[in-house]
């Protein structure tokens, strides 16, 4: 579970990031985060990956106040997420296969481990048969598809998506996120940074609208509304 | 640490020396410049060792007489100087032995030395008992008639000692100038390496690798680049060193010492210095982009 308590983040004493916010995600929940740029979503994001620190509340994240966290505890910290970037950060220089396997050597895998993941999550996300391609020859739908592989291969506990349909084709969005659906299906909570109120309203996920730095609106977690 | 990951650590480490191609011939040159310099200090400092122990352990002097002394003469010089107190031997050495050992050393050049021609003085080799009576022992010598000078080898050592320091001094500021340069170069290679795969270390970041992770292959690049040019500075030092010592052994008899007496301190040393900067210099320049996050990575 995540939870904001009363969380403010200022940058440079001056830029109000996020004011005063509060809210909980629980597991295996779909999140969309939505809202205009600079209304503060992408730092939502950094805060719960720990890449920003707030100026003051709580974030607690599966149990732990990690407002608190040594530097030396955010990797672990990280291992339970996958990310997902707008922009993709495909390694160009290896194939789509050693882009995936190149997240399970982070984690210390074997070699056995690699050989037995690597194609299943290829599998998962339809491409199987493109595993010795560079990014290069790839579309954008494919690259992210490769993008999420390499999020799912470590088998996280949540996946963040940052803008993931940002740099790919409208058609090809409603694959992307019909995707992170299928993989939350699996009991993986996943949280989706967008501003294409378009794909949201297709899907019945919650959904928080972010705008300067405060919840304008909140459709409700799953257990409020069950 | 597991093994797999020592494996990665290996392979990306000599990766990188590989893909970095000219920075790294760069780093390993003003490496090697500075482990020949480095080592040409350290044998010529061995060698001037050499030689001024052999010195004090021949502890002997020549007595050279003036030319116009004749044989008979020379001999009764001798007992003069025999019967100096402090004098332990008194070896008699003619003219002619002295030309003799020449012409067999430099050949046709000498051989016209006979004779009148003989620029050589009569000779004796004399060792003493007790060498702080060394100044009132010469002294009474040279009062005896027919010696001429006295080659001092005790102003011989006193002169290789001081070329001894001056050799380990300069050795010294060399190793500190060029170690500093080496450093800065291959902390640079790193960097350049860090620069071109900011993406690959922030993606590392995000995926949740530690600091140490991201940072070991880059280590494992600079000592790879200490190692090669520990091998590549032994090899040219050897090959150079034993030519040098040819040439001038056939110039005049000096024995030197072997460079394979020396090999293993040298090339040890070598590779503990060229694995230390590497890992300094590696060291430095990952930690400083380590502390950058996210964006910020990308966008250095």
């Amino acid at each position: 579970m995540i939870e904001f308590q009363n969380v403010t983040k200022v940058y440079d004493n001056t830029t109000v990031a996020l004011k005063n916010l509060t809210l909980q995600i629980d597991d295996g929940e779909f999140v969309f985060v939505v809202g205009a740029s600079g209304s503060g979503k992408s730092t939502f994001l950094k805060l719960i990956m720990k890449e920003e620190t707030p100026l003051e509340g709580k974030i607690i994240v599966n149990g732990v106040d990690i407002t608190e966290m040594k530097k030396s505890q955010i990797p672990y910290l990280r291992r339970t997420m996958g990310i997902v970037f707008q922009d993709f950060r495909l390694i160009e220089k290896m194939t789509v296969y050693e882009n995936v396997e190149f997240a399970m050597d982070i984690i210390g895998a074997t070699t056995k481990e690699k050989r037995k993941r690597v194609p299943y999550v290829l599998g998962l996300v339809g491409l199987s048969d493109k595993a010795r391609r560079r990014p290069s020859e790839l579309s954008g739908g494919e690259k992210q598809r490769v993008g999420m592989a390499r999020a799912l291969v470590n088998n996280p506990h949540m996946i963040i998506a940052d803008e993931p349909t940002g740099n790919i084709d409208p058609s090809m969005s409603y694959e992307i996120v019909e995707l992170l659906g299928e993989i939350n299906k699996c009991g993986t909570t996943v949280i989706m940074v967008t501003h294409d109120i378009d794909i949201v309203k297709k899907f019945p996920f919650r959904v928080i609208e972010i705008s300067k730095g405060e919840i304008k609106s909140d459709t409700g977690r799953r257990s409020d509304v069950s | 640490m597991k093994l797999i990951s020592i494996k990665y650590f290996l392979k990306e480490g000599f990766k990188n020396v590989w893909i970095n191609g000219m920075m790294s011939i760069a780093s390993i040159l003003v490496m090697v410049c500075c482990m020949i310099l480095t080592g040409s200090a350290v044998l010529m400092s061995a060698n001037i060792s050499f030689t001024l122990k052999s010195i004090e352990g021949k502890n002997s002097i020549t007595i050279y007489l003036d030319k116009e002394v004749t044989a008979g003469q020379a001999l009764r010089v001798g007992e003069k100087i025999a019967e100096v107190p402090n004098i332990v031997t008194c070896d008699y050495y003619p003219r002619e032995e002295a030309a003799n050992r020449y012409k067999d050393m430099m050949g046709p050049f000498f051989q016209s030395f006979q004779g009148d021609k003989n620029p050589f003085p009569d000779a004796f080799h004399i060792t003493m008992e007790d060498l702080s009576r060394y100044e009132e022992t010469v002294d009474k010598i040279k009062a005896i008639n027919g010696v001429k000078s006295i080659s001092d080898r005790s102003e011989t050592a006193k002169k290789l000692t001081e070329l001894n320091s001056l050799v380990a001094n300069a050795g010294f500021w060399i190793v500190i100038s060029l170690g500093a340069v080496s450093l800065f170069i291959i902390s640079n290679t790193i960097k350049v390496t860090m620069h071109n795969r900011r993406f690959e270390i922030n993606i590392m970041k995000s995926i949740g690798a530690t600091n140490w992770f991201i940072r070991i292959p880059f280590i494992v690049e600079g000592m790879t680049i200490g190692l090669i040019s520990a091998l590549v500075s032994t090899g040219i030092l050897k090959l150079v060193y034993e030519e040098i010592l040819n040439i001038v052994n056939k110039i005049i008899p000096f024995r030197g010492v072997s460079f394979n007496e020396l090999i293993l301190p040298v090339f040890l040393s070598f590779i503990v210095a060229g694995v230390m900067v590497g890992l300094i210099g590696g060291g430095i320049s990952v930690s400083k982009y380590l502390k950058k996050e996210g964006g910020d990575v990308v966008a250095w």
